[in-house]
């Protein structure tokens, strides 16, 4: 069989994620005709394709690695490396998160590495916290250090931004 | 492409209230995903994906099983289906096997792999995969 000499499929593979709104095939499935504005309803809020989204129902175990932002409703059991990572109220990490900002509203066990961190009031965090700004708010749970050192440490950091002084005004 | 009644049992309504995780394009996920709801994924995932109902998307791509009970696939699989009811896109490459009791196959999807029937029963079982890599 020739499997990969015809190719019948449009030209479109370039942009994948627009294009599944208006493809020129046939028939994109009738139960979810559009992928964003759907009338599905769910924890998941309405998110541009590049956002991801760990609703409340999944449990990933393993690591994710991302470009774009992250919000995390369900739990990771593994480390989490994004631009903006969110863990929400509810929600359960067991691992490092790194980002360039983290909010925290649920329960990480492991590490937070991000040049701005934010705790909530339903934060819960064991483990150390290396940031660069950090606002800490009524109710938070901290069981570790908070350390201003993110971006001079050792390699693991990963923007790895010029050295800034330790407290910087928000 | 307009019969779409490939459901065996009524879930319509049911599929509303899934909770709908999403896995935008520039994220690559390596390990083991979990969900009783929904997950759609646009990025790259490498392992196991367990799911009420998984879509990959135009782009998406996943390397390793997925267990459902629907799949939709637009993107590449290179592994093992097992979902009651499959839909294969035009956009989309498999390579591996589809283990369905129901499948719709669009014209022009790309198809490298072994579709086996199965009844509604063998679903039901399937918290050992069988070994059937090649």
């Amino acid at each position: 069989m020739t499997m990969f000499n015809r190719n019948d499929k449009p030209a479109d593979t370039n942009a994948p994620d627009t294009t599944r709104v208006q493809t020129p095939t046939p028939a994109p499935e009738p139960v979810r005709p559009q992928p964003v504005s759907q009338p599905m309803t769910s924890a998941a809020r309405p998110s541009s394709p590049g956002v991801s989204v760990i609703s409340r129902a999944l449990k990933i175990t393993g690591q994710l690695e991302s470009t774009e932002d992250i919000r995390i409703d369900g739990e990771v059991d593994g480390d989490v490396r994004g631009v903006s990572v969110t863990v929400g109220n509810g929600a359960k990490v067991k691992g490092t998160v790194y980002g360039d900002a983290v909010e925290l509203a649920g329960t990480v066990d492991g590490k937070i590495e991000a040049k701005k961190v934010v705790l909530t009031g339903t934060a819960r965090m064991t483990g150390d916290v290396v940031h660069q700004d950090i606002k800490i708010e009524s109710g938070a749970y901290i069981d570790g250090h908070l350390k201003p050192e993110f971006g001079k440490s050792d390699g693991k950091s990963r923007t790895a931004p010029k050295p800034v002084e330790v407290k910087q005004p928000v | 492409m307009s019969t779409f009644s490939f459901r065996t049992r009524p879930k319509a309504s049911e599929e509303k209230s899934l909770a709908i995780s999403h896995l935008g394009k520039a994220i690559t996920v390596n390990g083991v995903l979990d969900t009783d709801g929904e997950l759609r994924i646009h990025g790259h995932v490498q392992g196991r994906v367990n799911a009420e109902r998984i879509v990959i998307a135009q782009g998406g791509s996943v390397e390793g099983d997925v267990v459902a009970t629907d799949a939709l696939i637009e993107g590449r699989l290179n592994g093992r289906v097992f979902a009651l009811n499959v839909t294969l896109e035009s956009s989309a490459e498999i390579t591996g096997r589809v283990f369905h009791n129901t499948i719709t196959v669009a014209r022009g999807a790309r198809i490298d792999a072994r579709m086996p029937w199965r009844p509604p029963s063998y679903f039901e079982t399937l918290d050992q995969l069988p070994e059937t890599r090649e």
